[in-house]
């Protein structure tokens, strides 16, 4: 969000279980339309295979928020 | 004119007020004293200062913590003038960044903060530190917890699956507040123990589980005791499911009955010795991780034998240790998160006294 307020492009990745409140939190902060990609719940203790296969399947969705698509 | 930064909203009655404050989550779902000018006024007078001066933002939400808003909120939690410079100490424990507070309110994990009081402003302000420290009928403990909480809702925007994605959360959730029974405990103030003067007094702010009992048995002349009572509460802070059993990481409290901790004392452990024997008798076995870890994270335990303990506590300062509650056989542990960008520290902030007493 610090990225987005200073004009400089940004993707937010969120979890699936915090979708909700990637949007309370986005809107609270005047930022309703920032870019967010969905990943799967939970990230955290995930082997490193496990988040390079994450990693692979959204990165086309994480460009295109980048360039505002 | 409003005399007050905050909105004013007008109810017929107090009923009406309260109904309105439900409505538009305001509260923590319990009735609460209505914030009246009349008594934000008395409690702003309480805490002698500028009621437009910020301690910070609160996440999620981000809101600013004013003298004002604070004593809003204290008010609404049945505050009385004593009660505010603790909740003050509190919220600025609560806005320093390695609390970590708005990842804290957003976890599904179920932590929330706990208020450790220690020093003679707890005395003062009547915060209980002996029977049923964690328990009912406290009113400066009860009411200082629950300022907090209603600060983190109606400040830092927490609500539950709103913005708090904590899957259960606890009771201490509500309200979360002891002192250190400072004329039981055989070891410094915990504040010292912090680095916080020893003249002063403090709150220790760390966010944790629900407490959990652990029993250990006493026996007239048994040398082993203060062993037992160690190697019980390594484990209790090393059970399967913990996340601190997981990862190794993140603050854990221990709360030692008087008893518990006198019989630690005598056979010479100080309270860093206590953290350093509770980090090295921590742990789950290797076969119980096997038992409850995923099938991509066997590996991690290949070259492991069954027997060897992986630590809960890999760094003993992780170790909160304080002497609260009455005499007897339990003493406390509350495990944690163990997570964020700070691993789930504590923060020590000083209580400063109004400077018109």
């Amino acid at each position: 969000m610090r990225f987005a307020e200073a004009g400089i492009p940004a993707v937010a990745l969120v979890t699936e279980k915090f979708w909700a409140q990637g949007e309370y939190v986005a809107k609270v902060a005047g930022l309703p339309d920032l870019p967010r990609v969905r990943l799967p719940h939970p990230v955290a203790g995930r082997t490193p295979d496990a988040m390079r296969d994450i990693a692979d399947d959204i990165a086309d969705a994480v460009l295109a928020g980048l360039r505002g698509r | 004119m409003n005399e007050f930064a905050s909105n004013v909203v007008q109810a017929e009655d107090d009923d009406a007020a309260l109904e309105w404050l439900h409505a538009n989550r305001r509260t923590d779902g319990l009735p609460v004293v209505i914030p009246t000018a009349a008594r934000v006024r008395s409690l702003l007078a309480a805490s002698d200062l500028d009621p437009a001066m910020s301690f910070g933002r609160i996440g999620p939400a981000m809101g600013d913590a004013t003298v004002e808003k604070v004593v809003i909120n204290a008010v609404m939690a049945g505050c009385r003038p004593q009660h505010v410079a603790v909740v003050i100490a509190a919220v600025r424990a609560v806005c320093d960044p390695t609390l970590d507070m708005t990842e804290i309110q957003s976890t599904t994990h179920c932590v929330a903060p706990l208020v450790i009081v220690s020093g003679d402003a707890g005395r003062a302000a009547g915060v209980a530190s002996s029977f049923g420290v964690m328990s009912y009928g406290h009113r400066a403990n009860l009411s200082i917890g629950r300022a907090l909480r209603l600060c983190l809702i109606n400040i830092g925007g927490g609500w539950p699956e709103i913005s708090d994605l904590a899957l259960h959360g606890h009771p201490g959730a509500i309200s979360y507040c002891i002192a250190e029974n400072a004329e039981a405990s055989p070891f410094p103030p915990l504040h010292q123990s912090l680095g916080v003067d020893a003249g002063s007094s403090a709150v220790t702010v760390v966010n944790v589980e629900a407490p959990h009992s652990v029993l250990v048995l006493p026996e007239a002349g048994d040398p082993t005791a203060p062993d037992r009572i160690l190697t019980a509460i390594a484990r209790s802070l090393s059970t399967l499911g913990a996340n601190n059993t997981l990862s190794g990481n993140g603050s854990v409290v221990v709360v030692l009955n008087p008893d518990h901790a006198s019989a630690l004392a005598a056979a010479g452990h100080d309270r860093e010795a206590i953290q350093r024997e509770l980090a090295a008798r921590s742990g789950a076995r290797v076969d119980d991780h096997r038992a409850v870890a995923p099938p991509s994270r066997l590996g991690l335990f290949a070259d492991r034998a069954d027997h060897e303990r992986l630590p809960s506590i890999k760094d003993p300062s992780q170790v909160v240790v304080v002497v609260a509650g009455g005499t007897g056989l339990y003493s406390m542990v509350m495990p944690s998160w163990g997570a964020g960008p700070h691993q789930n520290r504590c923060v020590t902030v000083p209580i400063e006294p109004p400077r018109r007493q």
